[in-house]
């Protein structure tokens, strides 16, 4: 990424104001409840993380260009130009103090969603130049390994070698026909080979059928973490080409937030195209599967569990229900945060804050929310289905010296998946 | 003599080893893989965990820092990873998992998930070797069966 200047800024953030963003400033009435709905702004006391603030360059650059005021304002020198240096400043605001998660557009009172505008923002950032390193080289590698981590199919295929040694069967690759397209992202690979082990050995007794492709296992989207839909382009185009290949009908998401609003909700839109088979969140899958009467399972945790809701999931996709069905099957105990479901409050590591090395010690500060959250339940285990939400949680009880395990769900449903009913073979 | 040439059995016996064994079996695990982790104290970590000696305080030291080791050494979301920092990684996650409670354990219990851990721990470092991973749980079965043997003498 080239060097970024004042002038590429300015250009590259007046490009991103289209007809949403105009109406969104024009309607903000400055209530300030975007502000107790954003965690990094509750959890620090700070003002400068209040959502609406975080938009600020792109707010005055909206009103001096684009409003009769703000016009005549800058005509006789009273509007305030923006500067390098605030750019540079906003950086930090746009990438390091916001996770996407949503909160703050359900609570807007006029319905403007800010998060939306929080991502035509890292559009322009981005496009001149001020995005964050760690952003950088993910949506690099993203677009020339096929992984923002740089896992290569080697590797996947290593890991399959060892889920199908672990398994005793085998696991279908770049399998022609198959129902299901299985992706999954880097995190999962790398950190937690086990949902693998946990998706072949349900679909098994499901007797579904189902493949990994070896052109397109990666789900998640560093373009849009980062803010370049060119980038986000290519790596759903990868997905659609792999699915169209292998003639699947549905293409599954992993257990990851972003990837799922990637290829579910934007996808199509990136692309240009519908999409001619369905995209559905594992989550979404195996409750069919158990309304199907596929999924059966033997026996139940004890233990008192919560679930974190992926913020994604819950606010982008309305994945609600489906978790809750799924625990039911295998949780005895299990009880609910307060604002759960699609008030969740975030794990404060999502919209690429994790991949931000520049945002650990305020991420931490963040987690103070779910802290609280979990204080107040004192349960056993902490389940979610978002393998970044899962490490930012992990990392978040650690520092606070919590001692509560955090299990996947889809993971825990395989440990209960009866296994002498198995379904069909592949 | 012990036969344990598969999972299902394997998972059977550490379920059925009193807490202290299961301890002292999933330390053997994590010890025939330690050597992938580049963190000394790793190495630590599993004599404390593989002392049928070790006090309470030595073994609750121990599984934190296994854990905070742990914490540290996963691939973040994004960063370019490396497998074989992901093998000390998966080490460390064996190792706070043999030394976990029963009660806070993750399904299997605290051998089985030091198995898992250190299988994954070999598999990771040999992504990016030229030859091919050595077979961990074969070892494990035997490192369980002659556990077992042994325990069997000393209590016959």
């Amino acid at each position: 990424m080239s060097k970024p200047t004042l002038e590429r800024g300015i250009n590259a953030l007046k490009e991103q104001i289209d007809a949403p963003i105009a109406s969104f400033f024009s309607s903000c009435v400055h209530c300030g409840m975007c502000a107790d709905a954003c965690l990094f702004h509750t959890e620090t006391g700070d003002p400068r993380y209040v959502p609406i603030h975080k938009l600020e360059p792109m707010r005055r650059l909206w009103e001096q260009e684009y409003t009769l005021v703000g016009r005549l304002k800058k005509v006789v020198g009273l509007s305030k130009k923006i500067t390098a240096e605030e750019l540079e400043e906003w950086q930090e605001l746009v990438y390091n103090s916001c996770s996407l998660c949503g909160r703050c557009s359900m609570v807007c009172p006029v319905g403007n969603d800010i998060v939306y505008m929080i991502r035509k923002m890292r559009e322009g950032m981005s496009a001149a130049g001020y995005a964050p390193e760690g952003l950088i080289g993910a949506s690099t590698r993203a677009v020339e390994i096929g992984s923002p981590m740089g896992v290569t199919i080697k590797a996947v295929e290593a890991q399959v070698k060892h889920a199908e040694k672990e398994l005793g069967f085998e696991i279908p690759m770049d399998a022609e026909g198959a129902e299901y397209l299985v992706l999954m992202s880097s995190m999962e690979i790398m950190n937690y080979p086990e949902y693998l082990q946990a998706v072949a050995k349900i679909m098994r007794q499901a007797g579904k059928s189902w493949t990994i492709s070896s052109e397109a296992f990666e789900a998640t989207n560093a373009g849009i973490q980062i803010g370049a839909s060119d980038i986000a382009r290519v790596l759903v185009q990868r997905i659609v080409d792999a699915a169209e290949k292998l003639r699947v009908k549905t293409v599954i998401s992993p257990e990851c937030g972003h990837a799922y609003t990637a290829i579910r909700w934007e996808g199509a839109n990136l692309v240009g195209r519908p999409f001619n088979f369905k995209v559905q969140h594992i989550l979404e899958v195996l409750d069919e599967l158990r309304e199907q009467g596929l999924l059966k399972t033997e026996g139940s945790e004890d233990s008192r569990m919560t679930f974190h809701d992926p913020c994604q999931l819950v606010r982008r996709g309305g994945v609600v229900e489906q978790p809750r069905n799924l625990l039911k099957m295998v949780a005895s105990d299990f009880v609910e945060m307060t604002d759960h479901g699609i008030m969740n409050w975030c794990c404060g590591a999502g919209g690429g804050v994790s991949a931000n090395e520049d945002a650990h010690e305020l991420k931490l500060k963040a987690f103070n929310r779910k802290k609280k959250q979990l204080d107040e339940l004192e349960v056993d285990a902490l389940v979610t289905a978002c393998a970044n939400c899962r490490i930012a949680l992990e990392e978040g009880l650690e520092e606070n010296e919590m001692d509560i395990p955090v299990l996947g769900l889809t993971e825990m449903l395989a440990e209960h998946i009866v296994i002498e009913q198995s379904g069909k073979e592949e | 003599m012990f036969d344990i040439s598969n999972d299902a059995t394997f998972r059977q016996a550490l379920l059925k080893l009193a807490p202290v064994d299961a301890r002292i079996v999933g330390a053997k695990f994590v010890e025939s893989v330690v050597p992938l982790a580049d963190d000394q104290r790793l190495r630590r970590i599993v004599d404390v965990a593989s002392s049928s000696e070790a006090t309470e305080e030595e073994l609750e030291v121990s599984r934190k820092l296994a854990k905070s080791i742990m914490v540290d050494t996963y691939t973040r979301c994004g960063a370019d990873g490396d497998w074989n920092e992901q093998a000390g990684y998966f080490v460390a996650r064996a190792a706070a998992a043999c030394l976990a409670p029963l009660e806070k354990g993750k399904p299997g219990g605290p051998a089985w998930q030091a198995a898992m851990s250190s299988r994954m721990a070999r598999t990771s470092a040999a992504i990016n070797a030229e030859d091919g991973a050595e077979s961990e749980s074969g070892k494990q079965y035997h490192i369980l069966s002659d556990y077992l043997e042994t325990r069997e003498r000393e209590t016959s």
